[in-house]
């Protein structure tokens, strides 16, 4: 199969991958490794500005085809200071421009745009949490 | 592969085809050209048809010794897929009034079994036998199904994308004995790579080809044994060329690659085995070192250039994309095939289906040395690597003090896993 530069650069180097831990960090995941597509994101809030809570960082795992794992990747490197109510930075059907993946695999990056609102839900859940224990600790 | 660049990838994929040796392609080029042998084999009368004739009658007694056979049992085709379907159908046709079963096995190649679906589409009756898990069809197996309508077995000597090879003489034997049933053995991956010997092995139709031994594509050869007293009905008419069983111009350059082709395999076969089969083991222990590998197939009744691996942890297209840069090798996936489904051969063996789609094909050839190995190796191994750690298989640590392993990032404990 022939993967368009984009893909590759995102596929090979896969920035972002991994995990990460904290109070603010909300966690979602679609899919499944038997089914051959698997996606898990990451996304750490930052709710110490007033109004809607920034996206501070993202991390993503993925058990999928190259076009899934580039498509996680670049999420992960373009959603970093955005809303976190303001979903994918592209839409589904961008992503597949971008990454020129067969219409056929539309159903994977749809498993992608399920984690990553799963994650963003996970972390927004997290606010009454965090400004609990910073208002308890008291001013910095 | 030497005599490429050091950037180029390696090529581990005899197994589909080989390049043409230079002492092959320089025997072909003679045939080509005004000054050479370029003239119709088949117009007597004239000096240009009787030399290319000769070289056509050469080739046909080089491919004949190669594999054991007599110079008339020699049948030229376009390839195995032609010859295959020339020996199917051509039996199938003759012999239709004595009977309608055929026999084969689920791990045949498509060249086998889509001729056979065609036939059952037609009112055939075909038996699909299980290998064991290793791939092997027993003589036993063939025995059991064989009925008194039974008019051809058809089964291949060595498997392509496993390497199990098969006791031919063995299963040729129980065909004997029944007395109906003609034995046809695709051996399109042993030639030129095992001592083949068509005579002596009680087979009645062998198919050949030039392409996986180091000969040219677009050729191959039907062996039709002659004391067996096979009779086929052919399949293309024209010319009344190959005794009336293939017609068509034959075309001199390409028999005569084949001849040169398989004459130079079976010179030096014991020697260049040992080396290849020294190659794959090295092979394996490097791959088997990078962990969670499974190998597919008899690893004690497989032919030495061929190694078949599954990879657990690891997504199957991923997997080839990760590898193709660095080894050009074949894969289990079901997006890298043209029929866009999984192995159907590691499926029959018992494989599941992710295992199936995470597996690579290396085969090895004559001009796979000690470096392409470890190149091999080394490309894999960091694939692996990297897809196992992008899966959260295996942890790839924290780098900018925000990523973590906390456990909850390993493989199997996340909720949708």
């Amino acid at each position: 199969m022939h993967y368009n530069a984009i893909t590759r650069r995102y596929f090979d180097s896969a920035p972002g991958a991994g995990v990460l831990i904290g109070p603010a960090v909300g966690r979602g995941a679609a899919g499944s490794r038997t089914q051959g597509t698997w996606v898990q994101f990451d996304v750490q809030a930052d709710f110490a500005t007033t109004g809607s809570p920034l996206l501070a960082a993202a991390r993503f795992l993925a058990f999928a085809c190259p076009h899934t794992i580039a498509a996680c990747a670049w999420v992960v490197e373009h959603a970093v200071g955005r809303r976190l109510d303001a979903g994918l930075p592209e839409s589904v059907r961008e992503l597949s421009l971008l990454l020129g993946s067969p219409v056929e695999k539309l159903g994977r990056l749809l498993t992608v745009e399920d984690a990553w609102l799963a994650a963003l839900s996970a972390a927004a859940a997290r606010r009454v949490t965090v400004v609990a224990a910073r208002d308890r600790a008291g001013p910095a | 592969m030497s005599g490429t660049s050091a950037k180029a990838p390696v090529y581990m994929d005899h197994a589909a085809t080989t390049p043409v040796a230079p002492e092959v392609a320089q025997e072909m080029g003679r045939c080509l050209t005004a000054d050479g042998a370029f003239g119709n084999p088949g117009s007597g009368g004239h000096e240009f048809g009787d030399r290319a004739r000769a070289l056509v009658e050469a080739a046909r007694m080089r491919v004949a010794q190669a594999a054991g056979a007599r110079a008339d049992e020699v049948i030229w085709t376009s390839g195995a897929t032609e010859a295959n379907n020339l020996a199917i159908f051509g039996v199938a046709d003759h012999y239709r009034d004595f009977g309608r079963h055929i026999v084969t096995a689920r791990t045949e190649h498509k060249a086998v079994l889509d001729p056979c679906r065609e036939l059952e589409r037609r009112g055939w009756r075909v038996t699909y036998l299980v290998p064991d898990a290793s791939g092997i069809v027993t003589a036993e197996q063939v025995a059991g199904a064989l009925a008194a309508d039974t008019v051809l077995v058809s089964l291949m000597h060595v498997n392509n994308e496993i390497g199990t090879i098969q006791d031919i003489a063995a299963i040729a034997a129980v065909c004997a004995r029944h007395g109906g049933a003609r034995f046809h053995v695709d051996a399109a991956q042993s030639i030129g790579k095992l001592p083949v010997d068509f005579c002596q092995s009680g087979v009645d139709l062998m198919s050949l080809s030039a392409h996986k031994a180091y000969g040219p594509k677009g050729v191959g050869a039907l062996l039709v044994s002659r004391q067996g007293g096979v009779w086929l009905r052919a399949r293309q008419f024209g010319g009344g060329q190959e005794r009336g069983l293939r017609s068509g111009t034959v075309p001199t350059h390409q028999v005569v690659g084949m001849g040169a082709a398989l004459e130079l395999a079976a010179a030096d076969c014991e020697g260049e085995n040992r080396r290849i089969a020294a190659l794959r083991d090295v092979l394996w222990q490097g791959l088997e070192a990078c962990g969670g590998v499974i190998r597919n197939g008899a690893a004690d009744a497989s032919v030495p250039h061929l190694l078949n691996v599954s990879f657990e942890d690891v997504e199957g297209e991923s997997l080839l994309a990760a590898v193709s840069p660095h080894v050009a090798v074949s894969t289990g996936s079901a997006c890298a095939s043209a029929s866009g489904e999984a192995s159907y051969v590691l499926r029959a063996l018992g494989r599941s289906e992710r295992l199936a789609e995470s597996s690579l094909r290396f085969s090895l050839g004559r001009y796979t040395h000690a470096a392409d190995i470890e190149r091999t190796v080394a490309a894999v191994g960091h694939a692996l690597a990297h897809l196992r750690g992008v899966g959260g298989v295996i942890s790839i640590g924290g780098a900018d003090g925000i990523e973590g392993t906390d456990g909850v990032g390993g493989a199997y404990g996340i909720g949708g896993v």
